[in-house]
């Protein structure tokens, strides 16, 4: 049983909320959720929708085809009546989100205290709510499934909430943000819970100050970290170069979404993987983590603050829209790794520096200077070891091999559930793992998020294995995959 | 020199831990009923490195202000490690290098928000940032218009020598019109910014200018010390090689010295406009001190967080999570 509900209407109809409760629910029942978010850059009208598809088995993406469409507006209907399974159910001619809650609930045979224990805890328009959805749900009288208990216990968290669970988790003491999607859900979540978990969230000018006023604290010893996406990450730059040569120790967010440019502001997309990797002037080092589901995106922003910690470097977290906010169900808890802070207030330069931290020009010190640093380079590398740097899935004897990193894996594992397929999703991208191994002489795949392909460059960088053209997915349309389509991707070139 | 009391509780209660190395202990300090903790009382914070300025450089003269004021304070018993200093790049920036301190030799422009964050991470910090006009009125302008609306409590000095003199002498956002170089053969054609007014309108709640003499930063920098919240120290600093003084000197005079009353904001705007950083007339007076003092809430006051802080009398380095 796998099933897709498209939510459709003009923003500021509530199909956020609509959708939400629903997964809320069915979590809540022991199902697996989840729901992407589909919305344009603008506040009321226009059309957003979001699809939730939801399971008894694990679910970790949405499919190309519809069940149930709810239509909060006209439009929604003309919009997506051609992506409707033949026997699929369209619920209409009405506005109110609250109204079609009662239906849905209703075509799950979910009872209404289920419901109502969901509008509860809205708080806001109880009453009101109360009337529009029991309407809904006395008028509904269809049926497509039956939503019983399961025994299983989860919760229910989109990418971006796991990366500030992982920052809450991990000590965090400062956090700064100038507002850009798809990071700023990371903004507002933090500041949300800044005083009862008593750290602070700064709101900057823009994101040069942002970084640099993350500098000055670090370098008092707080644990300090920025958020944003690729444009405002291009504005920070200069100031991790200067991270990496004053070897203060800070952790960067990275929520990609298409660009250049602008792009395309409220989708997704993987187009700065290279920026991640490269960005800054002059040599230094960096860590570079790229979760794939929020479980992960708590793990890894843990040991992004103790590799920046330990070593004083800069450590970038990378994500995207699709990941950081589509809703996902998960089972066990997340592993945080504990990170001392190590900074304390000293002299720090922008410039090569002598024994007192003043400017030098002085060849022998410059040499040293940048050996001691390249030194540090290989510890980095020998403690990455310790750490899972890559997750394989499916069948581990495959001569056919997915390699992909990031939101990607989602639409992944749902795709090769009964392929014979081997899945390698890369967290570490920086420092690289060793995975020539598992790819050599192998049938390899690409999925990736972005035009060039910039994941299967690196790891011909790495590994020296390129990957045939015609077997790299690539998907730039600012949508993420789904798992109907990447499954018949799959079929067609697997061996 | 033994300090009397503690700078800080102003308990009297000092013990001298080790005659030879001078080091003070504050015992039951009433500051916030902790020791203040050992004083590493060695005065000089001068750094070994050998100053690389051009002789007779008023750089020369500013460090020597700002030395002054601050050995005084380490003299008197505050910690050295309570001091921080940032600078950005050019000239000015080269303080660093002379004075022992902690701090970040930063880069250009980003002088303000490393101050602000250093305030956020330890606000027992004495932080003072040190900009150049290029700094503080090209590269970082946004950051200059924000620390005044911020009123975070840090002290900037902006050395204006009117040119970009480390990279050899092109025109910055407050060279006068008609100036020329090598980058600019026709002449500068846009009129010089008038900082002092900027920051007024900005709101900053200290808004001084001096002239790049001894005696005249260490005056404002004792007054910029004792001003609650940011405080903006414009320098008037001759370029010796690229901007040479066209006889300000002659036409300054001392606003305290006059009925100015820097509590008021349009005394103070009129006055910012008597020098406009253009050419010179017969007429032009060039007021020095302080324009304008007021008192607005300091930022990292408002921040329950650090309130919380500053009660446990620890930083975020002493939480443990």
């Amino acid at each position: 049983m796998r099933y897709n509900i498209l939510f459709g209407g003009p923003a500021g109809t509530g199909p956020n909320i609509l959708t939400h409760i629903l997964g809320e629910a069915l979590v809540e029942q022991g199902y697996y959720v989840f729901y992407s978010r589909d919305y344009q850059s603008l506040i009321r009208g226009g059309h957003n929708f979001n699809v939730l598809t939801f399971s008894e088995h694990p679910v970790s993406s949405n499919d190309s085809e519809i069940d149930i469409l709810v239509c909060l507006d006209k439009n929604t209907e003309s919009l997506h009546k051609e992506k409707l399974k033949e026997k699929a159910i369209t619920l209409k001619d009405n506005n109110s989100n609250m109204y079609f809650a009662g239906r849905v609930f209703k075509l799950l045979s979910m009872d209404f205290s289920l419901l109502d224990k969901q509008l509860k805890k809205l708080e806001k328009r109880y009453d009101e709510n109360i009337k529009e959805s029991k309407k809904g749900y006395d008028e509904e009288t269809n049926k497509i499934c039956e939503i019983k208990p399961q025994k299983i216990k989860s919760y229910f968290m989109n990418g971006n909430q796991g990366i500030s669970q992982g920052a809450i988790k991990s000590g965090l003491d400062i956090y700064y943000a100038y507002p850009m999607t798809p990071a700023t859900s990371v903004l507002s979540e933090l500041a949300e819970k800044q005083i009862e978990n008593n750290y602070l969230v700064l709101e900057l000018e823009n994101e040069i100050s942002v970084i640099n006023a993350a500098i000055g604290s670090s370098m008092t010893g707080a644990k300090s970290m920025v958020g944003t996406s690729g444009g405002g990450f291009d504005l920070m730059t200069e100031s991790l170069s200067l991270t990496g040569i004053a070897e203060i120790p800070l952790v960067l967010y990275l929520a990609q979404r298409p660009g250049p440019g602008t792009g395309v502001a409220t989708y997704t997309g993987q187009g700065d993987l290279n920026m991640a990797r490269h960005a800054g002037h002059g040599e230094f080092q960096r860590t570079l983590f790229a979760p794939g589901d929020p479980k992960e995106a708590q793990e890894l922003t843990s040991q992004a603050f103790y590799f920046s910690q330990k070593y004083k470097i800069p450590s970038i977290i990378l994500s995207d829209k699709h990941l950081g906010e589509s809703l996902y169900t998960l089972i066990d808890s997340p592993k945080i790794i504990e990170s001392k802070k190590t900074n304390s207030l000293t002299r720090y330069n922008s410039y090569e520096k002598d024994s007192e931290a003043s400017a030098t020009e002085d060849p022998e010190i410059i040499k040293k200077n940048i050996e001691a640093r390249k030194q540090k380079q290989q510890q980095i590398i020998q403690d990455s070891k310790n750490f899972e740097q890559y997750k394989i899935y499916g069948i581990p004897s495959s001569k056919n091999v997915i390699v992909s990193y990031g939101s990607p894996k989602g639409a992944i594992l749902d795709a090769i559930m009964d392929l014979d397929i081997k899945f390698i999703q890369v967290l570490h991208l920086e420092p690289f793992p060793e995975i020539k191994n598992e790819i050599q002489n192998k049938n390899v795949i690409l999925v990736e998020n972005n035009a060039t392909g910039m994941f299967a460059d690196l790891i011909a960088e790495k590994t020296g294995i390129f990957i045939d053209e015609k077997n790299k997915i690539l998907r730039y349309d600012g949508r993420p995959f789904l798992a109907d389509e990447l499954k018949r991707e799959f079929q067609e070139r697997i061996k | 020199m033994k300090p009397e009391e503690c700078p800080k509780c102003k308990s009297a209660k000092i013990e001298l831990e080790n005659s030879e190395k001078i080091i003070w202990t504050f015992r039951e300090c009433g500051f916030k009923g902790k020791e203040v903790g050992e004083n590493k009382r060695t005065t000089n914070i001068s750094t070994k490195t050998k100053p690389t300025w051009c002789p007779g450089c008023f750089n020369f003269q500013i460090l020597a202000g700002v030395k002054k004021v601050i050995e005084e304070q380490i003299e008197k018993g505050i910690p050295k490690d309570d001091f921080a200093i940032v600078s950005g790049i050019g000239c000015h920036a080269k303080i660093f290098d002379y004075l022992n301190l902690n701090g970040l030799n930063s880069l250009h422009g980003r002088v303000l928000p490393t101050c602000l964050g250093l305030k956020v991470g330890n606000p027992d910090l004495n932080v003072f940032g040190f900009s150049g006009d290029g700094d503080a009125y090209a590269e970082g302008m946004e950051h200059t218009i924000h620390a005044a609306r911020f009123n975070s409590n840090y002290k900037y000095f902006v050395n204006n020598n009117q040119v970009f003199a480390l990279t050899v002498g092109q025109p910055t956002p407050t060279t006068e019109q008609g100036f020329k170089d090598k980058t600019t053969p026709l002449g500068v054609k846009v009129q010089p910014l008038n900082p002092i007014a900027l920051m007024l309108a900005a709101g900053a709640t200290f808004v001084a200018r001096v002239y790049a003499d001894v005696k005249q930063v260490e005056e404002i920098t004792k007054e910029a010390m004792n001003h609650k919240g940011f405080a903006f120290i414009e320098i008037i600093q001759p370029c010796i090689i690229f901007h040479p003084d066209k006889g300000y000197k002659e036409k300054t005079y001392n606003l305290q010295e006059t009925k100015h009353d820097k509590t008021n904001f349009e005394q103070a705007w009129k006055k910012a406009q008597e020098f406009n950083y253009n050419t010179l007339t017969d007429k032009t007076k060039i007021p020095l001190g302080i324009f304008y003092q007021t008192q607005k809430q300091i930022f990292e006051d408002q921040l329950p967080q650090l309130q919380e802080l500053k009660k446990k009398n620890i930083s975020w380095k002493d939480i443990k999570r």
